[in-house]
């Protein structure tokens, strides 16, 4: 008997420990932003199983655009291609939660806005334009707002969007297609001197003009799975890796600009094309230099390291909350896909251009981001599905909420280039002893291959000295001088060694900065 | 009474709470869990425990013998010890392993040192180890492998500790007293238990049943390892162990970095990386690394430990030749050059009567290995495998082994489905050999032999060279004796679709034939199972499962030797299950049995009952563009939203929609049901400056489509743009089983005209509007109907009658056209016929 007491007490004193060590660990990120989950699916699948099937009985939410609609009900498209209108989903928690069906028979739409009281959704072949105009809660009115793009009948020709500009323009961007064989040729245009063939517009961005008129915008995308429009209006899409793509990108969207993928140049000749006069593509230059040989091309205005800022990205957000989802107002969220999780994109521009800084923000979503959406209170809706890849998480699909908990995440909130360096704006005051060594930042700077091979190492990698670690007075502000530093290159920083006031680490010490320009 | 010998868990756990040892026991000496869980109750023949003893303490390592079954077990590969395990541990460990790893089954092979040799040679094996330095494999990230930066520091604790007690680790480990996810059920055995005390389970003969299982033990591993070099050791244990006693649980690996996160949990700053050298100043380094080496073979650590650049070996007096009643062993009063092993007396004494009959009955003639498989069978090696790669920690044979009665608790099924104990646990081996095919059974030793999705433990990878034996020793060891008459199944015709129906009169209840199945229906997918299963076996367990496997939840389909189908085959027994055998046999392309297509056409099948059902997809005929509409009336048709065109029309079933819905290549989605008629070709209108004008070329005609709507009844109406006209068009079923079209034209407002896009308006062309009804190579018209030869007919009428213009026949190459002029402000009804 004694020894059974021995047992039992030997295990409660170890659990006590367990729990003091937990209190004091460092801070993660569940400490600031809370992942409350609206519906996922109860087992995960694999989702690349050609034989891939949602749970019996359960509502397939495969959540590909979402649209708040007002501080109760939120609008969801999901990918088997119905819109939903789910109310409750902001309680907490979400126990509640109604599902009323609205609209069915679409083919994979890829975004969902509502906009002059009726919904918009892209299509695969078609922007379209859906009304209730009985009102007895279901659609009657699927009007084709926009189509025309080729559609070769290949399973990546995704199309994605609409989001809406300040201009009231509807954009869309369109994936290219891959290894188009047999009946899909006889459905495609081609540029003869590059000898590319794809479907028309395909790997372009469009945009719609409140009259209803197509528009091709920009040329050489390859997956652009998200579209997401700035505080100033511009408009960005990011890319996925892959062939001619080094690695995950973020893009200025603006007329004429060519990105990377050489296949969209099939639609260079068509009326209406933007672009003109690409006759070559370098292939296996490093990036710098093939944006020396091919004019046309614009580097993105950040790219995402490989794995270490995502291997997928998805949806564009704006955090246009106020601070109602913490300290970073004003800035890009961007979905992955692959490793379920989103990242924070910080912007600025130099001459005109826009360049900037990729910061890990949440890992642990239960599947692939694959649209977000902010409510009126400021947290995040993540739509999710991972079906045809593969992801990190416990689900198949699925609809997520972030919820900020008011804490502030010790964070690098903003990145600058300076002329000397770069400057970082912290969201804590910084402990002035480890943010003036410069022992405490890691640089370095590298590049990518611009080639047709599927993604690009880092190349070109050199470690880069910080002489020089400069806190401001109000100790949030740290000016780092950094020599050495190459345009169009990625600067990686790992802050590792600062500390804020409270001895506490940076919960991410990584910022991706790209430095398409050195400001004068 | 009969009672099995697998128990549930529910009573152990209950003992354990009050106290059983499992948790916390600290062996004092080498810990073999064969040994430990049967010798120590005389379970197993001491000869057989001391061979067992033999090669996983290794002593065969230096006293070599030729026989197959004997040869060692072998110690970890050092080769990267450098940049896995921690100096200080490796230091610790070397002075007294038996201390930092209790149960550890490598002897101190310092025991001779005095002091200050002794730490001598502590400081070079030390610095040699720090030396080994090998870099790890290239985890390379994609599309299908989600892997993020580092992604060993970035571990899930709490999804490491599930995955850790699901997954199988703690059919050996120690599972964790606090973890609360095992929520397996109790076993009907388990209650039964419960209800008895400990004598009557003695006298019952259940004694073994009830025992808890000693832990395989750990060493404090946060002191040993990084986050990295563990995740990377789950990852692939044969890397580092290649005698496969850790065998391959088939993690990815995120699922190993949750693990080793678990398992470090505890541990202070989480260190990922070790720095790349020890840390010994360089220039005193090189000579330490160097004498470090020297001992490395001089004390023999090479016999066991594969290294870079290993010192030469030396062996010791074969395993034959040794007296195992010597003054002065490695068992006991150790002498100097000799390792001391941490044995207790009935470990020596099985030992040395393993080593006593092998010099009585020696099998080997000195001649060497080579002739070792004639001398041992794979049969008789059968019994000492299972000890050694401890199979019988998870799965019973001959009564010995299984899950321990504690553990079983941790073997759940996938949402906890209710399977009863056979689908949780590992199964039994009893008869394998007779059951299995000799190819399935090394396919499942390789690691790719998964079939129990609904089940969370998993049958781990074993190294080839550890198994390779194993699937012929089962088929020797389970041959019946005599051979059993294989009943001839012979492919007469219609055994196949005998087959097909007799699986829905059960089979189908609870097992998915290729990935398809009932709702709920969770088991073993049948495809394949030819392949997998002897014929023999096959027979005898359909018609008697309960024969062959205890406590089955497979019932008997032939109570008594008698079909409870009567009427396919005669209801005779052996054509029935030569039929199911054939039907299965041909499962990959075979039609599925009834129900399950049922199932299936429920989750999947687009069935209009009272309203329509619009979808849009990719079709064949109506292209990437297509808008497919079943109707109640079994009438349906695809419209091509591209070339504006009624594609074509079926009638029956509509559309089975998964591969529209879920399946990432997109496949084209291809009409169910029968009577499929293609409609006439191209956009039916144009603007034509005359009346025998030729039809414009398909991409000449720039029509735009608008959308569509549903009216009250839910009948959706196309809408499209042809220069300036905009026509409804409006199809739907009739109760005769055609269809009936209503065209309404109407010229374009001036409100809608400004919507029209510029491109239109400049290609827009001059004339009237036309509508082509019908058009083929061998038309016939009267006034008002026109058909194609083994095609559709056509008729049409005006809805709003103005001046009555019939339609046209004309010939256009050798295109006959049925043309009809329209106007704004007309109506048109046209039925479809076939």
């Amino acid at each position: 008997m004694v020894s059974r007491i021995g047992t039992f007490v030997a295990t409660f004193a170890l659990s006590l420990v367990t729990t003091s060590m937990g209190l004091a660990r460092d801070p993660v990120e569940a400490d600031f932003y809370e992942i409350v989950s609206i519906q996922t699916s109860k087992t995960l699948q694999n989702s690349r199983d050609t034989s891939w099937k949602p749970a019996p009985n359960d509502l397939a939410l495969e959540v590909s655009g979402i649209a708040v609609l007002d501080e109760d009900r939120v609008a969801v498209t999901i990918r088997k291609g119905e819109i939903w209108i789910l109310k409750g989903v902001f309680d907490d928690p979400p126990e509640n939660v109604e599902y009323q069906p609205f609209a069915s028979g679409l083919h994979e739409p890829l975004g969902l806005l509502w906009h002059d009281d009726a919904f918009y959704t892209v299509q695969r072949s078609e922007l379209t334009r859906i009304r209730d105009r009985d009102h007895d809660g279901t659609a009657d009115e699927y009007r084709t707002v926009a189509k025309g793009w080729g559609v070769t009948g290949h399973y990546h020709e995704y199309a994605y969007g609409p989001k809406l500009d300040r201009e009231g323009n509807l954009w869309l961007t369109l994936n290219i297609g891959l290894g188009l064989k047999g009946e899909q040729l006889t459905r495609t245009v081609t540029d003869p001197t590059l000898g590319v063939s794809q479907g028309r517009w395909r790997g372009w961005g469009m945009k719609v003009t409140p009259e209803g008129t197509l528009v091709p915008v920009a040329a050489g995308m390859r997956s652009p799975a998200g579209i997401g429009m700035n505080r100033q209006g511009d408009m960005f899409y990011t890319d996925q890796q892959g062939n001619w793509v080094a690695t995950n990108t973020l893009h200025h969207l603006r007329e004429g600009v060519f990105y990377h993928h050489p296949e969209a140049l099939a639609s260079m000749g068509q009326p209406q094309s933007p672009i003109a006069g690409i006759t070559a593509v370098p292939d296996g230059l490093p990036y710098p230099e093939a944006l020396k040989r091919l004019p046309q091309m614009r580097p993105p205005a950040v790219w995402f390291p490989y794995k270490k800022a995502g291997q997928s990205p998805t949806d564009i957000m704006l955090d246009a909350s106020g601070g109602k989802f913490g300290p970073f107002d004003g800035q890009l969220f961007v979905g992955e896909f692959t490793l379920a999780s989103i990242q924070r994109v910080f912007l600025e521009q130099v001459d005109g251009e826009y360049q900037g800084a990729v910061f890990p923000f949440r890992r642990g979503l239960d599947s692939a981001v694959l649209r977000l959406g902010q409510g009126d209170d400021g947290s995040v809706l993540v739509g999710l599905s991972n079906r045809g890849w593969s992801s990190l998480g416990t689900a198949s699909y699925g609809l997520q909420r972030l919820v900020w908990s008011g804490r502030t995440p010790f964070e690098i909130q903003e990145m600058r280039a300076t002329a000397e360096g770069f400057e970082l704006r912290f969201t804590e005051p910084v402990d002035p002893e480890s943010a003036s060594d410069p022992n405490s930042y890691q640089f370095s700077s590298y590049t990518y291959l611009y080639h047709a091979n599927y993604g690009s190492d880092e190349i070109q990698r050199e470690g880069l000295e910080i002489t020089a670690a400069q806190v401001s007075k109000d100790l949030r502000h740290v000016r780092l001088t950094v020599p050495g530093r190459r345009e169009l290159y990625v600067h990686e920083l790992v802050a590792s060694g600062v500390r804020n006031s409270q001895g506490t680490p940076l919960l991410h010490p990584e910022a991706y900065y790209t430095l398409n320009k050195i400001p004068r | 009474m009969n009672l099995p010998r697998i128990v549930g868990g529910a009573t152990l756990v209950a003992a354990l709470v009050v106290g059983w040892p499992l948790h916390g026991e600290t062996p004092d000496s080498a810990f073999v869990a064969g040994f430990e869980r049967f010798a120590r109750h005389a379970e197993i023949e001491p000869v057989l425990a001391g061979r067992l003893l033999l090669t996983e303490l290794n002593c065969t390592a230096c006293h070599r013998s030729s026989e197959a079954s004997l040869q060692p077990s072998g110690g970890p590969r050092l080769d990267g010890a450098g940049n896995r395990l921690q100096t200080a541990w490796v230091r610790e460990f070397l002075a007294n392993p038996q201390r930092v790893k209790p149960g550890t089954r490598m002897p101190d092979m310092l025991a001779t040192l005095d002091g200050p040799e002794r730490a001598e040679a502590i400081d070079a094996l030390a610095a040699f180890l720090a030396s080994q330095q090998r870099a790890y494999p290239e985890f390379k990230a994609s599309g299908a492998r989600p892997l993020p930066h580092e992604f060993w520091m970035k571990g899930n604790v709490e999804r490491g500790r599930e995955l850790y007690h699901q997954v199988g680790c703690v059919a050996c480990h120690a599972p964790d007293p606090d973890y609360r996810g095992g929520g397996g059920q109790p076993s009907t055995m388990a209650k039964l238990l419960a209800t008895l005390d400990p004598e009557e389970i003695e006298d019952l003969g259940l004694a073994a049943a009830v025992r808890p299982v000693q832990s395989v033990p750990h060493p404090k591993l946060a002191e040993k390892y990084t986050h990295r070099s563990l995740m990377a050791f789950l990852a692939d244990p044969e890397s580092v162990r290649a005698g496969g006693r850790m065998p391959n649980l088939k993690l990815d690996l995120i699922e190993a970095t949750d693990i080793a996160a678990y398992l470090l949990a505890d541990s202070l700053p989480a260190s990922g990386e070790l720095p790349a050298s020890g840390e010994l100043p360089a220039a005193s380094e090189d000579a330490l690394v160097a004498k470090g080496r020297e001992l490395f073979g001089s004390l023999s650590c090479v016999n066991c430990h594969a290294t870079a650049d290993p010192p030469p070996a030396t062996h010791a007096r074969p395993l034959e030749a040794l007296q195992p009643d010597a003054a002065s062993s490695c068992l006991a009063e150790a002498t100097a050059g000799m390792p001391r092993f941490s044995l207790d007396a009935l470990q020596v004494e099985s030992m040395a009567a393993a080593v006593s009959a092998l010099q009585d009955a020696p099998r080997v003639t000195p001649s060497g290995p080579s002739q070792a498989s004639e001398s041992e069978t794979n049969a008789e090696r059968l019994p000492l495998t299972l000890l050694q790669q401890n199979c019988l920690a998870c799965h019973e044979r001959d009564g010995l082994g299984g899950v321990g009665p504690e553990r079983q608790s941790y073997f759940e099924t996938v949402a906890h489905t209710d399977l009863g104990d056979e689908g949780r646990l590992p199964p039994p081996l009893d008869h394998v050999g007779r059951k299995l095919k000799r190819d399935w059974l090394a396919k499942v030793f390789a690691g790719s032999g998964d079939l129990r999705p609904h089940m969370q433990a998993r049958m781990p990878r074993f190294p080839a060279a550890v198994v390779k034996h194993l699937p012929q020793a089962f088929l020797e060891a389970d041959a019946p004796d005599p051979p059993q008459e294989v009943p001839q199944l012979s492919a007469a015709e219609g055994l196949v679709e005998a087959g097909r129906r007799l699986l829905d009169t059960g089979c189908v209840q609870c097992h998915p034939l290729r990935g398809e199945s009932l709702m709920g229906a969770v088991g073993v997918d049948l495809l394949g199972v030819t392949d997998r299963v002897q014929p023999e076996w096959f027979h005898a367990f359909l018609r008697n499962p309960a024969a062959l496997k205890n406590r089955t939840r497979m019932p008997s389909f032939f109570h008594e030797g008698k079909s409870t189908n009567p009427d396919i085959l005669d209801g005779d027994v052996d054509a029935q299950i030569a039929a199911i055998w054939m039907y299965l046999k041909n499962l990959k392309t075979a039609r599925l049995p009834d129900k399950i297509e049922e199932a299936r056409s429920q989750q999947f099948e687009l069935i209009p009952e009272s309203r329509p059902i619009l979808i849009r997809t990719f079709m064949q005929t109506a292209g990437p563009h297509a808008i497919a509409v079943g109707f109640p009336e079994q009438v349906h048709y695809a419209f091509d939203a591209e070339t504006l065109r009624l594609a074509e029309a079926w009638r029956g079933r509509f559309l089975d929609a998964y591969g529209t819905w879920f399946v990432r290549s997109a496949p084209a989605a291809e009409p169910l049901g029968e009577d499929l008629v293609s409609m006439p070709p191209g956009f039916p209108f144009a603007v034509l400056p005359d009346a025998g004008a030729p039809w414009p070329k398909p991409d000449a005609a720039s029509p735009e489509f608008l959308g569509y709507e549903f009216d009250a009844a839910g009948v959706p109406t196309f809408r499209y743009r042809i220069a300036s006209f905009e026509i409804d068009d409006r199809i739907e079923a009739t109760a005769d089983q055609g269809l009936k079209r209503v065209v309404a034209v109407r010229a374009v407002t001036r409100d809608t005209q400004a919507e029209v896009s510029k491109q239109a308006q400049a290609q827009e062309p001059s004339g009237q509007l036309w509508f082509r009804v019908h058009a083929g190579r061998a038309l016939t018209a009267s006034e008002t109907r026109c058909s194609e030869p083994g095609g559709v007919a056509v008729r049409v009428s005006r809805g709003v009658q103005r001046t009555p213009t019939p339609p046209e026949l004309q010939d256009h190459g050798d295109l006959r056209e049925w043309r009809i002029r329209v106007g704004a402000g007309e109506r048109l009804e046209v039925e479809y016929q076939w």
